[in-house]
């Protein structure tokens, strides 16, 4: 009887260890289609990005947008509003637009420019809030009789993906007191900061995070990962 | 030759500037009746614009858009548009330059028409002045050396 019990104990332990090891092997193997797929999804955004890439549906919705944004800054900087001097600001923004449409809006997505700009004029007062909260520590640090400073150089490697994200990233981190960016080499950012408070905060990412809200960046790939982690949860609820 | 360090923040922040700065020359060019400006000033603003490609951008690239011909070209269009402006009013048999005469030509009163007639030749101005400040940075870049004559060399 107990030796029964004992082979049969045996034998769903084998089972176990059994299920336990398919379901290693998938996800091992989840894992390296993973890391393949993001491996090549950022090359070829890097390709993408140094080469200039654009689509061509996007040249219409560039030349629009340049065009309404160049028409506004005439319109802001003539005070004129008679029909003579708006021709002329009409006439002069299409020829601008025309010849610099694939300047001011590279590498953007067809149908995004609206969604970014209104992300983009939320972003402004969370800055200048920063802003606001790292100039009153570096006054501290500056006027401590001791001035407690430990300057340090931070090296990270960001996770936005287009030179126009990169080069927000790196103005809202100068513009913040206290860090500055020295370079940004090959998708790595160089950062001077001030003390290690600095340092810290700009190590949680936040900014980073935010600026990737905005330009749509960086969200496709944690889909990905919910998709295959629920695939792994279902089969071992199955399995179990 | 001048040797170009890539920068991408340099770089991307110059290519947003420049529909800008190119716009605000265009404003000063038209409103040189009402405000400080004219077709000189407006003129080196837009060569300023294109100068400000050439640098972060390199000549290869900056040549790309407007080549050193076309600069060539647009630098006599300009003297063009003012001599012609001028040479038009001669037609309407007034003297070089009178614009009044150009009233009969686009339907409205002679005081307008100097007004356009003013507009016209700044607008001439501009562009000839663009052209010549940017030829002149694309000199100073290549040494004065053609491509097709560097190949020779």
């Amino acid at each position: 009887m107990e030796v029964t019990l004992l082979v049969q104990a045996a034998d769903d332990s084998f089972r176990l260890l059994e299920n336990a090891r398919v379901q290693a092997v998938g996800l091992l193997n989840t894992a390296v289609q993973l890391t393949s797929d993001t491996r090549s999804v950022e090359e070829r955004k890097l390709h993408a990005i140094f080469a200039g890439a654009q689509d061509a549906r996007s040249g219409l919705q560039n030349f629009l947008a340049t065009f309404i944004l160049l028409f506004g800054f005439w319109a802001l900087l003539s005070g004129k509003f008679d029909a003579f001097h708006l021709t002329l600001g009409v006439i002069c923004s299409f020829i601008i637009a025309y010849l610099t449409h694939d300047l001011l809006f590279a590498n953007v997505r067809v149908g995004d420019i609206r969604v970014i700009v209104q992300r983009f004029i939320t972003y402004m007062p969370w800055l200048v809030y920063q802003i606001a909260i790292a100039n009153m520590h570096v006054a501290y640090l500056a006027l401590s009789p001791k001035m407690p400073i430990d300057p340090q150089i931070i090296r990270f490697k960001s996770k936005l993906e287009s030179d126009i994200s990169w080069v927000t990233l790196a103005n809202s981190i100068t513009l913040t007191p206290g860090t500055i960016t020295m370079d940004i080499e090959e998708g790595e950012f160089v950062v001077h900061a001030l003390s290690k408070k600095v340092a810290d905060d700009l190590n949680t990412g936040e900014m980073e995070d935010r600026i990737a809200h905005i330009f749509m960046e960086a969200d496709h790939i944690y889909i990905q990962d919910v998709l295959d982690v629920a695939r792994i949860f279902g089969e071992m609820r199955r399995a179990a | 030759m001048i040797f170009r360090k890539e920068d991408i923040i340099v770089s991307t922040i110059s290519r947003i500037l420049v529909p800008f700065i190119q716009l605000y020359a265009l404003y000063v060019i038209m409103h040189g009746h009402y405000s400080p400006g004219g077709g000189f000033q407006g003129g080196v603003i837009l060569g300023a614009s294109m100068v400000l490609l050439l640098l972060t951008r390199g000549y290869d690239e900056a040549t790309g858009k407007v080549s050193e011909n076309t600069v060539t070209l647009l630098t006599s269009a300009g003297v063009l548009i003012y001599a012609g402006i001028g040479l038009l009013c001669l037609f309407f048999l007034g003297n070089y330059l009178d614009y009044g005469k150009l009233a009969a030509l686009l339907h409205v009163n002679p005081a307008r028409a100097r007004s356009l007639g003013i507009l016209g030749i700044e607008t001439g101005v501009g562009i000839a002045v663009m052209a010549v400040m940017y030829s002149i940075f694309l000199d100073i870049s290549t040494g004065g050396v053609l491509p097709e004559d560097e190949e020779e060399q």
